[in-house]
């Protein structure tokens, strides 16, 4: 072990969710946040400039979005957003008509039910086993180790499309298309190689005396797995989770060939329905789409603090 | 509904659940076993149900691919080479062989430029300021490709001439004398293309950044601190202390993000369908087996798409190797 | 020689079980109301699935109508509507859970699964598919044999103008394909472009291109040869093909005879390319697309509550006055499983009782020409359902009768690319000649 093993965290010093945690990390540099603030020297003038600049880039298309879903129909295919801020007159037919139509016309509702029985599941179950694997590959010593660990690091690159066929063929004959169970698998089977090398990644840059000292005690595998390294790894689960969680959310394509419309449809099958086959429903489609983000956005800014450490451990060092 | 929500939690709960007392049987079983034979089954218990995973979901059909890319339509007669011949031999595809290889190199370099940037910048900032600019720059990951492609309308649109410009390039650009452009479709330069690709790079910026950052507040300020007594620019500590203490994450981001352009068709789908020679490999399999319904095309197309990321593949297994030697 | 391996698959299904352990939950849902859906379903329990292709205010009137006659019934139907049909329909055959029915829009498509469907000989009383226009019954038949049903119908070659600026200004409808030429000369020549024209329509885009070419090929020369065209008998780039292109090319993409010129055409949306024609002055005076685009989504809504005196409609015209060809397309009901309930439904949806409230709503024109007309809620749509009924010859749209990869790929992509200008005509025809698939 090198350098800094572990990043120091960044908004919030010091805090995970487990207080062992802390007491663990080892060599720990500094608590405190960013480069900038300690040297005492504020930010130049060009990089607050160049940074408010790229914001603003990033979130102006976002917020056109908005505008957008908020005006009627006539108005979005007459004009461009911006000229709400030139014609006030605008300002007075602004509606939430679109989202109104939004609930009538999908059953959102439900879609977002089923988006969490599909995102949940599929997001906490490879996390889990890819945990359980990547512990045997860091703490354990078995025959073909490194040859397994290459072909899960090969299968990294290896696109999902191939499964598509195949996978549709054996789910036929066992009746699981349409079901949660389907995409649940697919997800689990397709996210499990980064979520393997990710979480690997991590675990190597713990500390091998804690699992030596918990083996003096007497403990197994199974115990010091649950008791020792899980509440350890929580930055990296938490940050794999929330990549995995975003995927699932907002996948189109496996929910629609796995499980297609019907009583288990997603949010984002849902939200494509809206797209009438001549096209109508573009205005639509700005008021769903907003809809589909408020969750993943509640979910970000929730678990923020645990992800800005967890992936890079390991891969930090030089 | 009240009936769907518990439908959806007994889902979910059980299947959470259902994993962990997988895990619980199997390692009482294993627990049953004399301590010598434990030791040594333990590991592959650990690992099975991933590899039961990777397997099912990714190993086997790679192999039934290539074995169907071998045969017809509906994979009940042998053709030997002919749908690898047919694909290679039409222009079409070979632009979007081109464009593929494209969109795997760029999107995920720019992504990290755009990450190291801003993560950089924003290190500087106050706590506030730079929390705020983060979750400005992460917003896009939490968009759909459909609702991505939705904004990005707003932007590209473009309208007759004699109507008001509802995109804002085209509004621009006609405000300095410019006829409206549709931006999409032009191909010359790959134009359209970059501009599509311009969408992923907006979302994936994010996901950069968050993990870029992590690694640059990890570089250890005793470091710097020495090289700036030393006096090095700003501009050399970068390149020369902070660049190479950073590069294992690049490496990370770059293969992330790439496997996220791999699986992106999405955004393409949505925005123009591949025409204008925007096509790109993902969606040229989704075309080939849905819309033509040439399975054993679909297939030679994925397996293509494989030897497309060989290099990246072969490059990744050496880093991870050398990685793990210097561990 | 079936080469899908049978070693493969049992060791897949063996790993499949062990998945399936790890996941039991997953299958209790499944012993709720889904596991149904597939090849034995209907005859569990009764229920019919039907899967269809329009969504929005469509699928609501068309659950509406169903359930109708299906409540009365005591049948149970589970609807599945979905904007990738041909996606998802592909998916639920391969994957063993085809719905009961399956309205198509496109009849190429359906004749792909020629060999999953039931023919409808012993399900539909013929003498309800008698009552229908020919050209549609036709077009649900494969190699003479009836697979599928028409449910509905719609019209393409419509010329919609602004009423009111239109006869202002001294425009009458043209009686000949010859008329329609003079008359957008004379529009151009009074300074405003005579035709709105989009052909964008997302991941769609090009589809409107191809009724115009299918339209004058049927025009100028007939509906055998277009039959032929569609079947691939004459080649796809045939000199008539060819004819129909230049024609179609001296109406639109001459210089100035569309609305925001050649450029604008292929980025400017199919349903709202009309809107500048309702202009004050209008900015183009005619616009051919099918009945669809008078519906909600489509015109502007100001236009849509006023709609018989702000709209009025020709038909394309013929070679002569007396010549009357429709190109019209519309959904096409097929079944894969056959049971009693579906037998009802499907007899349902042939009568001349389907789709009434759905017309009364502006959604809906019945392939049936004794459905009651009075039921059409405006003379613009009796009107337009009336050249279908009255027409000399009635085809069904080309594109949507082709091979995937021509029908709903290359035909739209190279008209795209033709009247964007990165190609010539001949360049395009000639490619969509080369994209037909061999076999």
């Amino acid at each position: 072990m090198s350098q800094s093993t572990t990043v120091p965290p960044v908004s919030n010093p010091g805090q995970t969710a487990d207080p062992a945690t802390r007491a663990l990390r080892p060599r720990r540099r500094k608590e405190s946040g960013g480069h900038g603030e300690e040297a005492g020297a504020p930010a130049p003038l060009w990089a607050k400039i160049v940074i408010t600049v790229l914001c603003l880039g990033w979130i102006l298309p976002v917020f056109g979005l908005a505008v957008t879903s908020l005006r009627d129909r006539t108005d979005a295919a007459s004009s461009g957003w911006w000229t709400i801020f030139t014609s006030p007159s605008q300002l007075s037919r602004l509606t939430v008509q679109n989202y109104v139509e939004v609930f009538e016309r999908a059953p959102m509702a439900q879609a977002f039910v089923n988006s969490l029985a599909i995102s949940i599941p599929a997001t906490i179950i490879p996390i889990l086993i890819a945990a359980f694997a990547a512990y045997a590959f860091t703490f354990m010593e078995f025959p073909l180790r490194n040859f397994l660990l290459v072909v899960v690091v090969a299968l990294l690159v290896v696109p999902n499309q191939v499964a598509f066929a195949p996978i549709l063929n054996i789910y036929g004959q066992l009746g699981l298309n349409g079901q949660f169970v389907a995409v649940w698998g697919a997800h689990i089977g397709f996210g499990m190689s980064l979520a393997i090398y990710l979480i690997r990644n991590y675990m190597a840059t713990l500390p091998r005396e804690i699992l030596e000292s918990a083996k003096i005690d007497g403990a197994s595998h199974f115990q010091t797995f649950w008791k020792l390294i899980i509440p350890m790894s929580v930055p990296a689960l938490a940050s794999f989770a929330i990549f995995q969680f975003l995927w699932v959310w907002n996948d189109l394509l496996v929910a629609l060939i796995f499980i297609g419309p019907g009583d288990n449809a997603p949010l984002t099958l849902a939200l494509n329905s809206l797209l009438g086959q001549q096209g109508q429903g573009d205005q639509l489609l700005t008021a769903g789409a907003f809809f589909t983000m408020i969750l993943p956005i509640i979910v970000f800014l929730s678990l923020q603090r645990y992800f800005v450490r967890g992936l890079t451990a390991g891969s930090v060092k030089g | 509904m009240t009936i769907t929500i518990l439908n959806a939690l007994i889902a979910v709960v059980g299947g959470v659940v259902g994993a962990v007392v997988l895990y619980w049987i199997l390692n009482k079983l294993t627990e049953l076993l004399p301590s010598k034979p434990q030791e040594l089954i333990k590991p592959y218990v650990f690992i099975l149900p991933a590899f039961a995973a990777l397997g099912f979901y990714l190993v086997y059909p790679f192999f039934q691919t290539v074995i169907y890319s071998f045969a017809n339509r509906n994979s009940t007669e042998w053709v030997g080479f002919d749908n690898y011949t047919a694909l290679l031999g039409s222009p079409g595809f070979q632009t979007t062989l081109i464009n593929t290889f494209l969109w795997i190199l760029i999107v995920p370099t720019f992504a990290i430029i755009f990450g190291l940037i801003i993560a950089t910048l924003a290190d500087r900032l106050r706590p506030t300021g730079e929390k705020i600019s983060k979750t400005l720059i992460f917003l896009p990951l939490a968009i759909s490709a459909v609702g991505a492609v939705a904004i990005w309308r707003l932007v590209y649109n473009a309208v007759p001439a004699n109507q008001s410009q509802t995109g804002v390039l085209n509004a621009v650009w006609t405000l300095f004398g410019g006829d409206p452009v549709n931006w999409w479709q032009i191909s010359d330069g790959k134009l359209n293309s970059f501009l599509l690709m311009v969408i992923l790079i907006w979302t994936q910026a994010g996901f950069a950044m968050v993990l870029l950052s992590a690694a640059i507040k990890g570089v250890p300020t005793d470091t710097l601190e020495a090289a700036r007594i030393d006096g090095a620019g700003e501009g050399k500590i970068f390149f020369s202390i902070v660049i190479p203490q950073i590069r294992a994450t690049m490496l990370t981001v770059f293969i992330t993000v790439l496997i996220g352009v791999l699986k992106t068709f999405d955004v393409v789908y949505v925005a123009t369908n591949g025409n204008f020679g925007t096509n790109i490999i993902a969606l040229n399999f989704y075309q080939a087996l849905f819309v033509s319904r040439n399975a054993g095309q679909a297939a030679a197309i994925v397996v293509i798409l494989m030897l497309v990321i060989v290099p990246f593949l072969i490059y990744q297994i050496r880093q991870f190797r050398a990685e793990e030697a210097a561990r | 020689m079936r080469i899908k391996s049978r070693q493969g698959r049992a060791i897949g299904a063996l790993l499949t079980a062990g998945l399936v352990t790890v996941l039991t939950a997953g299958c209790l849902q499944q012993s709720g109301d889904n596991g149904g859906s597939s090849a034995s379903g209907g005859a569990d329990d009764g229920t019919v699935t039907i899967m269809y292709g329009f969504t929005d205010s469509s699928s609501d009137q068309f659950k509406a109508e169903i359930k109708k006659f299906t409540d009365a019934e005591g049948i149970n139907v589970k609807f599945e509507p979905t904007p990738d049909f041909n996606t998802v329909i592909s998916t639920r055959v391969s994957g063993n859970s085809a719905p009961d029915i399956a309205i198509f829009p496109q009849p190429g498509i359906m004749k792909s699964f020629k060999d999953q469907l039931t023919p409808l000989t012993d399900i539909v009383d013929k003498s309800n598919l008698d009552k229908m226009v020919p050209g549609i019954v036709q077009a649900g038949q494969i190699d003479g044999q009836q697979y599928a049903l028409p449910m509905s119908l719609n019209i393409k070659s419509i010329v919609f103008y602004p009423k009111g600026p239109f006869e202002q200004a001294g425009y009458t409808a043209p009686a000949t394909l010859a008329d329609l030429e003079t008359l957008t000369n004379t529009i151009k020549a009074s300074g405003t472009a005579p035709w709105c024209f989009g052909i964008e329509s997302a991941s769609a885009t090009g589809w409107p291109a191809t009724d115009w070419i299918e339209n004058l090929l049927l025009i100028q020369s007939g509906p055998e040869v277009y039959n032929q065209w569609v079947s691939h008998e004459i080649p796809f780039n045939d000199p008539k093909v060819v004819a129909a292109a230049d024609t179609m090319n001296k109406l639109l993409l001459t210089e100035g005879n569309v609305n925001g010129g050649r450029q604008s055409i292929a980025s400017n949306n199919f349903a709202t390319a009309a809107n500048p024609m309702f202009n004050t002055p209008p900015a183009c005076y005619m616009y051919r697309q099918g009945n669809f685009v008078a519906r909600d989504g489509g015109f502007p809504d100001t236009v849509l509550s006023n709609l018989d005196s702000t709209v009025g409609v020709f038909p394309m015209p013929g070679q002569t006055a007396a010549d009357k060809p429709v190109l019209g397309g519309g959904d096409l009901a097929s079944v894969f499983n056959n049971t009693e309930n579906v037998k009802k439904v499907m007899n349902y949806m042939a009568s001349a009782d389907f789709g009434k409230d759905w017309a009364k709503a502006n959604g809906f024109i019945s392939p049936r020409t004794d459905f009651d007309k009075s039921n059409y809620p405006n003379e613009l749509t009796k009107q337009m359902a009336g050249f279908a009924y009255d027409s000399t010859s009635f085809v069904f749209d080309g594109s949507d009768q082709m091979p995937g990869e021509v029908g709903s790929g290359s035909f739209w992509r190279e008209m795209t690319a033709w009247i964007s200008g990165s190609e010539d005509e001949k360049t395009a025809l000639d490619n969509i000649q080369a994209s037909w698939p061999a076999s």
